[in-house]
């Protein structure tokens, strides 16, 4: 190409880059950081949308403003019939653009999970080039979403930084929490094999208070959001909660477990020795037999003993094998309560129906259709449970046994 | 555009035009009269009657006695060669002061007399000019139209000093100096070979300035001398002030921000580039020598990547070209995430930098460009300055910039970060002429950045690619050993390997008939027996042998 072409070309291509402005520029001072969504459902019917809107210059940390006195979120609510129309509604009364792809958190109430169900919210989310896909899900447990949403927190200046936090340790601590996100959720959904499980949170205390300043100011935080159990759902909608041990039964099968505390009663004493698992696998497999399926469950799990308040000693082999016995027993039973308790509500929340389905898809198609009604409710499930012990701790024999001694 | 070529067929018949005298001028000499009067009376109208150029006649034989006339410039010469070997021996030598014929007495000073290291016979006014001001004394004999040159260069000069660029920890202190003959001597100590060829020219139809060559003749690839001298004999100016006049008119590209031709004030790189197949080219007045061809990665590298090992030397590269990325993107990075893509920025370093910037009333583009420009303001002044103030400039620059402007709010401290971040980043590459390259790109990219993001990055990128590949030096690609990919070149490059395993010289440099530089199985080893020989082994040695 000659110049004389070249040269206008050139100055066209470059005029272009300026006519077109900023394309879709946004300064940061010019847009509100959603930090959370609670979504509610009011007397009408109709959704009640909660936006925790991030005050970034109250979050203490950064240099101005130094936090402290005044609140590091702000809540804004808008009541319309969908998610998008929540959306537009509380723009009007924000000065800024609302901006979700910091939205960590999404609270849905109670009673819309179990009334009106999941279906119908999570297309907006879905939808939305700026929301995240691994957005948190919990539903609020005995209170309103919007509870949650606007309660101050303390550690966590942003409380929903605080329940996602909660969430992720008390699945990895404890076992008893299942931290889900948008996409887990909605694909779960759709599952014909498996239905979604999410965590329920609840604010306890003074819960008239949690959304001032003053909340934050005691150190005995007055209203605090706890995590609290997991909740069941069957065709999109809330149908029962499930709490400690069957909570952790069900992680047990879906293998989720990180790192969970067993209590083990000994001779009469109740919880006298605990148990906490460091790692553990859980494999589950499908098999038809003369053409009814199967699942058998084996899991092994390896961990250090914790805390001992019986004189035992632990040097002998022969106690640690009865030990790992006992607690192998005890971790079955958890399960074993953890799938009877599934069967009962009719809710494959363990991916049973998925399982069978990768395994068997020729026969799936056949089962698919009285799976959660029929089929998985009388489901014959073999849970076979290996513990092992891996360390006793810092001694051998508790110093109760030493006591006892004396004692003679 | 039909303009355009009148103007450069005008171009070329001036250029034609100026050959043409000057072939005129070249052909007929003007030569030396025999009178010396008529002489000197030539040389104070040439010279406007300077009186820095010293006239001194002394009177030499007798009956009759014959005028004979020293000429040199003040302050060139040196000065103890002038009054002992010169004019002394011209006074006191015996057969001088006898009966002499003028042509006799020529003859006797350069053979006899002048006790100096270079005596020449000069006929031509235009060279006995040329030698009269570089330094060298003239004689002229009453009655005789040649006149004597001795060589008597000296005068004030710098001595050799440390670099003040390309500081190195470990490696020679000696930096170049002003003079092209002992910049010259300062190689020749390094290189004790033969094959160390120069050539030298004079350029500059004013200044004359001396230009030399230097390369390793059977190392240098064949026809890159022949290219440096074809590109040096068309240089036509008035002056050669510095070596950078000469990079700007024998360089491969114009329109580059970036240094196609790399110059250094150390003997020691010089050297090394010399090995490599490389030409160095030394200007009269500058420390600072030419090197071509250059590279790019060249400009990452540093002396002391060879004098460390191969470990430190490749970190230390892998460092630099990180420093130089930082340099050009810093900015930008930061201005395209938080104005297009906040969602990059995990939450909480978001929530952080918006309460930053909640107070401050510029886009973040204008605020990264204020800030740059402030940065480069500080740099330039404290650059320029004299002394004196540069601590008054320092010490007002930390504060405008760094509190008062903050506290102000009309920039964030985020911002201060980054621009302080990309400062220190264009300061630790280590070459000067690349650095500044990297500053004026950096602007180019937070432009592109304000406008279309992460988006506008990756095209400006893609335009800093395909130019930086578009480039050449002397002929080699700019970009080599990258594109065109040589994989043995590639172990000087971002990494440095071993200095044993240096088996040959880059190809696209040296001459492909003498590559290998280092011989077979340079891997040094521990001894086989760790030096840990019991006496029972030593004796069995012993009857073996």
């Amino acid at each position: 190409m000659n110049r004389k072409r070249l040269v206008p070309l050139l100055m066209m291509l470059i005029a272009t880059l300026f006519t077109t402005g900023c394309w879709d520029k946004t300064e940061l001072n010019e847009m509100a950081i959603v930090s959370a969504v609670g979504l509610d459902r009011n007397k009408e019917g109709k959704l009640v949308g909660t936006f925790q809107i991030i005050n970034p210059g109250n979050v203490a940390g950064a240099l101005q403003g130094g936090g402290g006195t005044n609140p590091p979120i702000s809540i804004y609510r808008a009541t319309g019939d969908n998610v998008l129309e929540l959306d537009s509604l509380a723009s009007t009364k924000i000065s800024r653009d609302m901006y979700f792809a910091h939205a960590n958190l999404v609270v849905i109430g109670e009673e819309l999970a179990k009334e009106e169900g999941l279906n119908d919210i999570f297309d907006a989310f879905e939808r939305s080039p700026e929301f995240r896909a691994t957005t948190r899900i919990v539903i609020a447990r005995g209170v309103k979403a919007r509870d949650i949403v606007e309660t101050l927190t303390a550690i966590d200046k942003v409380s929903a930084e605080k329940v996602i936090k909660t969430i992720e340790t008390t699945e990895k601590t404890q076992g008893k929490n299942i931290s889900i996100n948008l996409q887990e959720v909605i694909k779960n959904l759709l599952s014909t094999g498996k239905e979604p499980i999410i965590s329920g949170f609840t604010v306890k205390g003074n819960t008239g208070k949690e959304d001032s300043m003053e909340n934050t100011m005691s150190s005995d935080i007055e209203a605090n959001p706890n995590a609290v159990g997991i909740g069941v759902f069957k065709d999109g909608k809330l149908i029962d909660w499930l709490d400690g041990d069957k909570a952790i039964g069900s992680m047990w099968v879906l293998d989720r477990i990180e790192s969970t505390n067993l209590n083990l009663d000994w001779e009469g004493k109740k919880d006298a020795i605990t148990y906490q698992v460091i790692r553990q696998k859980t494999n589950v497999g499908a098999k038809l037999v003369n053409g009814k399926p199967k699942i058998s469950i084996k899991v092994r799990a390896e961990g250090d003993i914790r805390e001992v308040n019986v004189p035992l000693n632990l040097t002998d082999t022969h106690v640690l094998i009865d030990l790992e016995k006992k607690l192998a027993k005890d971790v079955k039973k958890e399960m074993e309560v953890a799938i009877v308790r599934a069967q009962k509500n009719k809710s494959d929340i363990f991916g049973f129906g998925e399982l069978m389905h990768e395994s068997h898809p020729k026969e799936w198609k056949k089962l698919e259709k009285n799976w959660d009604d029929d089929t998985f409710p009388k489901l014959e499930v073999d849970v076979q449970v290996e513990t092992f012990i891996r360390r006793t701790g810092l001694r051998n024999k508790p110093f109760l046994s030493n006591l006892k001694k004396k004692d003679q | 555009m039909a303009s355009f070529f009148k103007q450069k067929r005008q171009v070329k018949q001036r250029e034609k035009k100026k050959e043409d005298t000057g072939q005129s001028k070249s052909k007929t000499p003007d030569y030396i009269d025999s009178s010396i009067s008529a002489n000197l009376e030539k040389v104070k109208k040439k010279t406007g009657n300077s009186p820095d150029i010293i006239i001194r006649t002394l009177k030499i034989g007798q009956n009759p006695e014959i005028k004979t006339t020293i000429l040199y410039v003040q302050g060139l010469i040196d000065n103890p060669s002038v009054t002992d070997f010169l004019i002394e021996s011209i006074m006191k030598n015996p057969h001088l002061s006898e009966k002499i014929l003028p042509q006799e007495a020529l003859d006797v000073i350069s053979e006899e007399v002048v006790s100096l290291g270079g005596v020449e016979t000069v006929k031509d006014w235009e060279k006995l000019f040329l030698s009269l001001l570089s330094g060298d004394s003239i004689i002229f004999v009453d009655g005789i139209n040649i006149a004597l040159v001795a060589s008597t260069k000296g005068g004030e000069r710098r001595s050799i000093q440390e670099p003040s660029t390309h500081l190195t920890v470990r490696g020679s202190r000696e930096g170049f100096t002003e003079s092209n003959a002992t910049n010259i001597a300062m190689l020749r100590r390094i290189i004790n070979s033969p094959n160390l060829w120069i050539e030298s020219m004079k350029i500059g139809t004013v200044t004359k300035t001396d230009v030399s060559i230097m390369y390793i003749n059977g190392i240098v690839k064949e026809g890159i001398v022949e290219e440096v001298k074809k590109r040096l004999n068309r240089i036509n100016i008035d002056s050669i002030l510095e070596s950078g006049y000469i990079e700007q008119l024998i360089e491969d590209q114009v329109m580059t921000p970036f240094p196609t031709l790399n110059h250094t004030e150390r003997p020691d790189m010089v050297a090394g580039n010399l090995l490599e197949g490389r030409v160095a080219i030394f200007v009269n007045g500058t420390p600072f020598v030419l090197v071509a061809p250059a590279i790019f990665v060249q400009f990452f590298q540093s002396v002391e990547d060879y004098y460390n090992r191969f470990d430190i030397a490749s970190a230390t590269r892998f460092l630099r070209i990180i420093v130089f990325i930082i340099s050009i993107v810093g900015p930008a990075l930061y201005v395209a995430a938080t104005t297009f893509h906040q969602e990059m920025i995990p939450t909480k370093l978001l929530v952080i930098v918006a309460a930053q910037r909640e107070t401050v009333p510029l886009p973040a583009v204008v605020e990264a460009l204020l800030m740059e420009m402030t940065f480069e303001i500080l740099r330039e002044a404290s650059l320029r300055m004299p002394k004196a103030v540069g601590s008054t400039m320092s010490i007002v620059g930390a504060l405008v910039i760094g509190q008062a402007a903050v506290q102000a709010g009309i920039v964030s401290p985020a911002m201060v970060i980054i621009v302080s971040i990309t400062a220190i980043a264009s300061f630790a590459t280590p070459s000067y002429s690349i650095a500044i390259s990297a500053r004026i790109v950096r602007f180019g990219f937070i432009i592109c950045a304000g406008t279309l993001g992460f988006y506008g990055m990756i095209l400006a990128f893609i335009v800093l690619i395909v130019h930086l590949c578009s480039l050449r030096s002397l002929g080699v690609p700019y970009m080599t050993p990258l594109a065109p990919l040589n994989p043995e070149g590639l172990g000087d490059t971002f990494f440095r390997r071993p200095m044993w395993a240096f088996k040959e010289r880059p190809k696209f440099l040296a001459n492909e008939n003498n590559l290998i530089r280092e011989g077979d199985n340079q891997r040094p080893l521990p001894p086989e027996s760790r030096g840990m020989k019991t006496s029972d082994e030593k004796k069995g040695e012993g009857n073996e042998s």
